[in-house]
């Protein structure tokens, strides 16, 4: 539904977009994920039709966003990161205002209207001016703009940023919704488990390439193959390291000292369970065995970390993704 | 089919939902009201006392050559009230969008460039021409007491029309190729200024160059370029060629302007027919280049869609 062919763009000397292939499939909720100036934004806005790419192409559905731009913009529902809001005009004229500019019938608006602000949990300011509402009631009619038209694609610029934690929970129920009426979404983050949670697929992108891209479950599969873990021990803490570092699950010895080790471990958790017994068995009296951060967290920091690695990552997930659908 | 096509802008027009929003965002504030009111009572208050002071306060000694005067003075109000209100609403039409971050909202709805441009174009204009339209009852004060016919009063209200479109274009220009609203702004006013002040002292300077040169022929004719390109001159032109050339404001700056019209030759009608052309031809190309500003892939795709025409 959404193609991009070495989609690149250059401001000056800087590539913002670096030869981007993208293909999401219909019907599907594509996260994109990228650190802050990866290219996210600049990526959703080629999309968006609101600038053109240096060279490459881009299409939404059969739409090319550089030759017909008018039929990209009948199809999608844009809802940017950071926008703003006619102040003197209430809910109702605000998403009518919409509707009409896309040609939306007046019966139809209306009807939409009520429904929308229903899902979107705004009826009761449907009379409301736009700018007496919170932020994360802003956020949630932005949505509602996106959709008066009914597109089937949805392009949404981290739509939860600098919302709460109530309201960043309830735009996530929303945008699952979504999925559950056939949109194909494609959602922008910063941060990899917010966007898992409701995502069919991730790409990774870093300083404007695609360092990964994969389904959910293989990008779990490989987080959880980077777990990290703290053994803490009553004494002997520097010689259960160097045991540890030797242990062939044991990818990295984050940081040790007399007490405590933390380590990168790639096996199962079965895999897991057999290191407790073997370091049980080598005389080590354990305190803890615990996993801490996120996985994903850790996932993402690891890929946008070191080129190097991000590469055999990348080719890794690939491979992973080429097996899973074999 | 022609009449089809009309009918189907015109009905677009009717029903823009940009016009319309836009439209309803102006004009439903209490401030448009005041402002209406306010403009009203002055130019009231003014004609008044213009009137009082000419007749001493006996009605019967109106001679229809001070209405005349009335006419040209409340007209020259208008003008100096578009050329100060006009950038001020102006100025901020697409800057002031970019700045509450609606903007790239707009354009991704199928709204073109071209639409929103003449959108802005016709929203900024439409509270001055009300404003215009509302002083018209009191224009019917001097068609009551007689020296000037209604053809005259809508030949000066259309030259007002043209000026007003050309400082809401240049002011549109500015909003749309600069960032800031303060900018365009302070750009907006200085242009206008440099129009209406610069272009008549540089026609001054000129002037008195050309009396003390012997290239007195080139000093006259970049006087003339100066003041022909002058809406305060151009209304003089064409008052004047209305029959409005001996106003009784004896040594005021009116009545200087119009010695300058008529030391020039400047009330003919291709004078200030050259000077409606140039400013209409100018506001279309400033608003122009402002669809091109708004989307940047706008012509390409258009060359594109043209090329692919032309393969076929």
């Amino acid at each position: 539904m959404i193609t991009t062919e070495n989609l690149c763009k250059r401001y000056g000397k800087t590539d913002a977009v670096r030869d981007l292939n993208l293909d999401v499939r219909a019907g599907t909720v594509f996260g994109f994920v990228g650190e802050n100036g990866a290219g996210k934004t600049t990526t959703l806005s080629i999309l968006a039709t609101l600038m053109l790419p240096t060279s490459g192409r881009a299409f939404v559905g059969a739409a090319e966003v550089t030759t017909d731009p008018a039929a990209v913009r009948r199809m999608i529902g844009y809802m940017p990161d950071v926008f703003g809001v006619y102040d003197d005009l209430s809910v109702r004229e605000y998403l009518a205002f919409y509707g009409t500019a896309y040609g939306v019938t007046a019966a139809l608006i209306e009807q939409r209207t009520k429904e929308l602000l229903n899902m979107v949990s705004l009826e009761e300011k449907a009379d409301d001016y736009v700018n007496a509402l919170s932020r994360g009631m802003q956020q949630r009619l932005g949505l509602a703009r996106c959709l008066m038209h009914d597109p089937p694609v949805l392009i949404l610029d981290e739509p939860a940023s600098g919302l709460d934690p109530r309201s960043r929970i309830e735009m996530r129920e929303i945008i699952k919704g979504l999925r559950q009426r056939g949109k194909t979404v494609l959602i922008s983050s910063h941060i990899l488990p917010e966007l898992a949670d409701m995502c069919d697929e991730i790409g990774i992108i870093k300083r404007g390439a695609l360092v990964a891209c994969a389904s959910v479950e293989v990008v779990t599969a490989r987080a959880n193959g980077h777990r990290q873990i703290c053994v803490e021990v009553l004494e002997g803490g520097l010689a259960m390291a160097d045991t540890l570092a030797r242990h062939h699950f044991v990818s990295d010895v984050l940081t040790c000292d007399e007490t405590r080790v933390d380590l990168l471990f790639a096996g199962t958790e079965r895999d897991q369970a057999e290191l407790i017994l073997d370091l049980t068995a080598a005389g080590y009296q354990l305190k803890t065995f615990r996993e801490v951060g996120g996985n994903l967290e850790d996932l993402f920091l690891h890929l946008t970390s070191e080129e190097q690695a991000a590469e055999q990552t990348a080719s890794a997930l690939a491979g992973s993704a080429a097996g899973q659908m074999a | 089919m022609l009449v089809d096509a009309i009918r189907h802008r015109l009905g677009w027009w009717m029903d823009n939902p940009l016009l319309r929003k836009e439209l309803r965002q102006r004009m439903r504030s209490g401030r448009t009201v005041l402002a209406l009111s306010l403009y009203l009572f002055i130019i009231g208050a003014v004609a008044f006392v213009f009137m009082y002071v000419n007749v001493q306060g006996q009605t019967l000694l109106l001679q229809p050559t001070r209405t005349a005067d009335l006419f040209t003075f409340l007209s020259y109000l208008q003008l100096a009230m578009i050329s100060f209100v006009t950038p001020g609403i102006a100025s901020g039409v697409i800057s002031g969008e970019r700045e509450r971050q609606t903007l790239t909202v707009l354009l991704t709805t199928p709204l073109s460039p071209a639409s929103i441009i003449f959108t802005k174009f016709v929203t900024s204009i439409s509270f001055l021409l009300l404003l215009i339209v509302m002083t018209l009852p009191l224009y019917s004060i001097v068609f009551l007491f007689g020296g000037v016919v209604p053809s005259q009063v809508l030949a000066v209200f259309g030259l007002q029309i043209v000026t007003l479109g050309a400082i809401a274009s240049v002011s549109i220009f500015w909003s749309t190729w600069l960032r800031r609203t303060g900018w365009s702004t302070v750009f907006s006013y200085a242009t206008v200024g440099v129009f209406f002040l610069g272009l008549a002292v540089a026609g001054y300077l000129s002037d008195n160059i050309a009396n003390h040169s012997p290239d007195q022929g080139v000093w006259g004719m970049v006087s003339g370029i100066c003041y022909s390109l002058n809406p305060i001159y151009m209304q003089a032109s064409l008052e004047a060629s209305l029959g409005f050339a001996s106003p009784v404001f004896h040594q005021s700056i009116v009545s200087s302007v119009f010695s300058v019209v008529q030391s020039h030759d400047l009330s003919s009608t291709e004078s200030w027919l050259s000077f409606l052309y140039l400013y209409m031809g100018g506001s279309a190309l400033l608003l122009v280049s402002c669809i091109w500003r708004l989307r940047p892939g706008t012509f390409a795709v258009l060359r594109k869609r043209l090329v692919r025409w032309l393969l076929r």
